[in-house]
């Protein structure tokens, strides 16, 4: 099967293609291999990534040589979990430029994620890295959503007030493919009259969707309740959560009673509900689908790795702390271990798409700090809050 | 994307690190985009005789902290506080508009530098 693999992405490079932009491109195609063949086509996608940034990046090729690992030892799937893996934290540090593989000249554009320490953590993407995450996440939009028209309510602020915020870089990938949107947290403060307004406005008009945080949306949800009001969505509508279930407080949110509360007050159905997860420092991308599992980005492979023995994978099922293998990522190794726990879904997918599904769990019991950009917005509008109340 | 000003010093910065008993502390930074530095000094009469920083944030943040500490290492003071907004342009060279709140940065720490040695004396 890896020959096969090997063979296919050889007749693209022999074309002169990019073999990861053309996979990038058919995130639907790759959903409708066999489970066995995907795993071969991402296998050589990562081994000659890693190929890639071991040649190219002289702190990684040292952590890899520390390791004992070299592209030689990378042969079948099972030996991506040899891969040595960057920790997150290592993109917060004052010398990240070592991650780098790409001279800094070639660095397009820097994106950060912000968590309750306060400290971000900055991605720096090349040109060929910032291509193949537009084309990456477009594609996985397209795949779970079909949008191509439409009205969003974004509620997080516009690109405008923190344009280098990863999260915010979502919102722009989406709002090309609409007709129009709005952004609705404005200096500092949410207004959930206005969103209200704006949503009655574009009534029989556009399908309207949502994409925000939870905690903004029960925080618009909360307004209708007590305002005794609840809308009904059009049969297309999407409401598309970003930045995760935990609170600035480390108040975690359950996600049944979030899906509860919007089928109630904002009319939709529980499938047109869609949780997202995806870290600044990795290009991949997942995405519930309409039974609300939620899928990799077929390029990439998540290794749930056993959190008291890191170099060992859990079986699927299990909990674990997640590592990232991107080869989507040029300009540093895309091969992250993150500070969350996750399981790998088992068996088949309802939808019928192949390749791996995931639970969130938790963040690491161990981890510094949690959150990202949407924390610190929640962490902001209750601090605006606050000192309008008080004077 | 960056000037070569700025690739060198975030490259190969040469103040990054802790004094262990600095008479001057100064914490520059913008809670929501979390760019953050911190600096450290010592003040021999009316010159800065060593200085280090720690910085986190975007490429231009970081080196404008290595920047700072080499324009200010060695120098007096009440020299460093004729330094205007063209000056601290001028030590960042050209910036792209994303990276121009960098400036920003750089006077805020050398307002800060001012008020914390006078201070001192």
């Amino acid at each position: 099967m890896i020959l096969t693999a090997q063979k296919n992405i050889q007749t693209i490079k022999d074309l002169g293609l990019s073999p990861i932009k053309v996979s990038l491109s058919s995130t639907k195609e790759l959903y409708a291999l066999s489970g066995s063949s995907l795993e071969a086509h991402k296998f050589c996608l990562i081994k000659e990534a890693f190929t890639k940034h071991y040649d190219a990046n002289k702190y990684y090729r040292g952590v890899c040589e520390e390791a004992n690992v070299a592209p030689e030892s990378i042969q079948s799937f099972k030996d991506l979990c040899k891969i040595p893996l960057i920790p997150v934290s290592e993109f917060k540090g004052n010398d990240s430029y070592k991650l780098l593989s790409v001279g800094l000249d070639k660095i397009e554009l820097e994106v950060r994620s912000t968590g309750t320490s306060g400290i971000p953590s900055v991605s720096r993407r090349c040109s060929d890295t910032v291509d193949n995450v537009a084309l990456g996440i477009t594609s996985m939009y397209r795949e779970f959503f079909g949008i191509s028209k439409g009205a969003c309510l974004f509620l997080c602020p516009p690109p405008e007030e923190i344009p280098e915020m990863g999260l915010i870089r979502l919102t722009n990938l989406l709002s090309g493919m609409l007709d129009t949107h709005q952004f609705m947290v404005n200096k500092g403060t949410f207004s959930a009259e206005e969103s209200l307004e704006k949503l009655n406005q574009w009534e029989g008009k556009f399908d309207r969707h949502i994409m925000a945080p939870p905690f903004l949306i029960m925080r618009f949800i909360a307004f209708l309740k007590e305002s005794d009001t609840s809308i009904k969505l059009d049969k297309n509508s999407y409401i598309i959560t970003v930045g995760g279930w935990k609170r600035y407080t480390g108040e975690m949110m359950s996600r049944t009673d979030f899906d509860n509360a919007c089928m109630k007050y904002l009319g939709v159905e529980r499938h047109q509900i869609r949780d997202t997860y995806g870290l600044t420092e990795s290009n991949i991308f997942s995405i519930d689908d309409e039974h609300g599992e939620k899928h990799v980005a077929p390029i990439g492979h998540f290794s749930v790795r056993n959190p008291k023995q890191l170099s060992e994978e859990v079986p699927d099922g299990e909990p674990g702390r997640l590592a990232i293998l991107d080869p989507a990522a040029e300009s540093t190794p895309g091969f992250v271990l993150t500070e969350d726990i996750v399981r790998i879904l088992p068996g088949e997918s309802k939808s019928g798409r192949s390749g791996q599904r995931i639970e969130y769990i938790e963040r690491w019991a161990d981890s510094t700090e949690f959150g990202c950009c949407a924390v610190n917005i929640d962490r902001h509008l209750c601090e605006a809050e606050a000192q309008n109340s008080a004077s | 994307m960056y000037n070569n000003t700025i690739m060198t010093h975030f490259t190969d910065p040469t103040f990054v690190g802790n004094i262990d008993s600095p008479e001057v502390e100064i914490i520059v930074g913008n809670s929501v985009c979390g760019d953050r530095i911190e600096v450290q000094l010592i003040v021999q009469g009316t010159v800065i005789s060593d200085v280090s920083f720690r910085a986190w944030g975007c490429a231009t943040s970081v080196a404008t902290g290595d920047i700072f500490c080499n324009s200010v290492k060695g120098e007096k003071f009440e020299e460093i506080a004729l330094r205007d907004r063209d000056y601290f342009s001028k030590m960042l060279g050209e910036l792209e508009p994303s990276q121009r709140h960098c400036i920003d940065i750089m006077e805020e720490l050398h307002t800060k530098l001012c008020r914390e040695t006078r201070k001192l004396l």
